[in-house]
């Protein structure tokens, strides 16, 4: 894929890769053990302008393209998904900020958002509530002081809710979908850190419980009526483009893993690499991340093109890379043997962490449903 | 906007639509989300393909189910944002 990006992205993933290689990589599996990232990594993606990447110059981001995005988390996701998924988050709101709060709103919100003074996180998912996000149970009430609502309710598995100082809360005020900005300190709320997860374990996922939590009406993100069909899409896409792209990192992890090892360990006279079954998986693999490298870019072209398929494509680039990295991250295990199997090993925490991909930003099952009624749709206009 | 340019836009919606739906026989006023017959990612595929064709913007203020229901609608919002860019 290397062919299809100019001289100025190739240079930007030069340095990501540099980045991940020297902060990220030597760290992961001590993240992963602890279930937690320290804060001056954190801090240190956010120094190096990857938390405000997409957003404008003039919020204090780095205006860059989406390719350079996609770019950034595929680099991050070969580390760690589990840093990623900070990335993913704070582009999930900062890009539904951008594109639907007020002048107000951006200008008090985005700067710190885009230095990375501030963790965002995208509040949608509840106790029972995963992707059938109609079902929302959160509920804002109109309060009798002027201009305020009361909130109530309780979101889990909200990534990096242990790290956010602002929240993007999806909810109901009455019969109409909602969505508002609550920061972290707010009176009321509870953030509880969830711990004991199988992957994405040093990804700072909380439950949160909202005790009649007084928020501003001028907090309201969009138009009441609106959040589902128009501000959720916004971050849910930001987060697909985001987690495609960082299984796809993890997809490449998988393959040179596997090939560096394939070339050193020797069974009698052979390299693992010489037997044919091994070099099946590893061809898998590699065909896996040639596909994937396309459909990423095809999806981050999409996006930054701004066109109207860029829905599909970025749907299209998840699911394959999820998928993908699933059967690497297990085939990796396979290869590797009893030495994968060990938490000091990566392909370890590949295999633990690929399953998470199918499931966050809408799971493998979601992705079929929506893209075969497109395809079928699109089979049938066809016809007609 | 001149009345040509307006059957122009119209037109282009037009396509889009029938390129995106299952709507046939479309109806310049058949409301096209209590219809059923248009996905779950239309509402946002026809706000991106609106800004997108007709260098328009649409803003917080526009979120309003009128501006977008049906392909008149559609064509009256991008009549009146295309009017507010080009008069600054």
């Amino acid at each position: 894929m290397q062919h299809l990006l100019t001289c100025a992205q190739k240079a930007k993933y030069l340095e990501f890769k540099n980045f991940v290689s020297s902060n990220v990589e030597p760290f992961s599996e001590k993240w992963d053990q602890e279930q937690k990232i320290p804060e001056r990594v954190i801090f240190s993606v956010a120094e190096s302008g990857y938390l405000g990447s997409t957003l404008p110059l003039n919020y204090g981001g780095q205006g860059w393209d989406i390719v350079t995005f996609g770019l950034l988390n595929e680099a991050l996701g070969r580390g760690s998904s589990s840093l990623t998924s900070v990335v993913t988050v704070q582009a999930m709101v900062s890009m539904a900020l951008l594109k639907w709060g007020t002048d107000e709103q951006k200008a008090k919100w985005l700067p710190p958002l885009a230095t990375g003074n501030m963790i965002g996180a995208f509040a949608l998912t509840e106790p029972g509530v995963g992707s059938a996000v109609q079902a929302l149970a959160t509920e804002f009430t109109q309060d009798a002081v002027h201009d305020t609502l009361i909130l109530n309710g309780k979101k889990q598995w909200i990534t990096c809710g242990q790290h956010a100082g602002l929240f993007l809360v999806f909810g109901k005020l009455g019969q109409s979908s909602i969505a508002c900005l609550v920061p972290a300190d707010a009176l009321g709320l509870e953030i509880e850190p969830i711990g004991g997860l199988m992957g994405f374990r040093s990804a700072g996922l909380a439950k949160l419980t909202f005790n009649n939590v007084r928020v501003r009406s001028s907090d309201i993100v969009g138009r009441p009526g609106f959040a589902l069909s128009h501000v959720a899409p916004v971050g849910l896409q930001y987060g697909r483009i985001s987690t495609a792209c960082s299984g796809l990192g993890l997809l490449r992890g998988c393959f040179e893993e596997s090939i560096a090892y394939s070339a050193v360990r020797r069974i009698d006279e052979k390299t693992v690499g010489e037997f044919g079954m091994i070099r099946t998986l590893i061809a898998g693999m590699g065909v896996d991340l040639e596909a994937g490298n396309f459909l990423c870019h095809n999806a981050c072209r999409a996006e930054n093109d701004h066109v109207p398929e860029a829905f599909e494509k970025a749907l299209t680039a998840k699911l394959f890379t999820s998928r993908a990295a699933v059967r690497a991250a297990s085939d990796a295990v396979q290869i590797r043997g009893a030495s994968g199997c060990h938490e000091s090993s990566p392909v370890s925490r590949f295999y633990r962490d690929a399953k998470i991909m199918e499931i966050i930003e809408g799971t493998t099952q979601i992705h079929e449903h929506l893209l075969g009624k497109i395809f079928v749709d699109q089979a049938a206009r066809l016809c007609n | 906007m001149r009345p040509e340019n307006e059957s122009t836009i119209k037109e282009t919606v037009k396509r889009f639509i029938s390129s995106s739906t299952n709507i046939t026989n479309l109806d310049d006023d058949e409301n096209l989300f209590e219809s059923g017959l248009a996905n779950s990612l239309f509402a946002v595929q026809l706000m991106t393909f609106l800004e997108k064709t007709f260098a328009i913007e649409v803003e917080m203020d526009d979120l309003d189910i009128e501006n977008f229901k049906s392909l008149n609608a559609s064509t009256a919002f991008v009549v009146k944002k295309s009017g507010k860019r080009d008069n600054g």
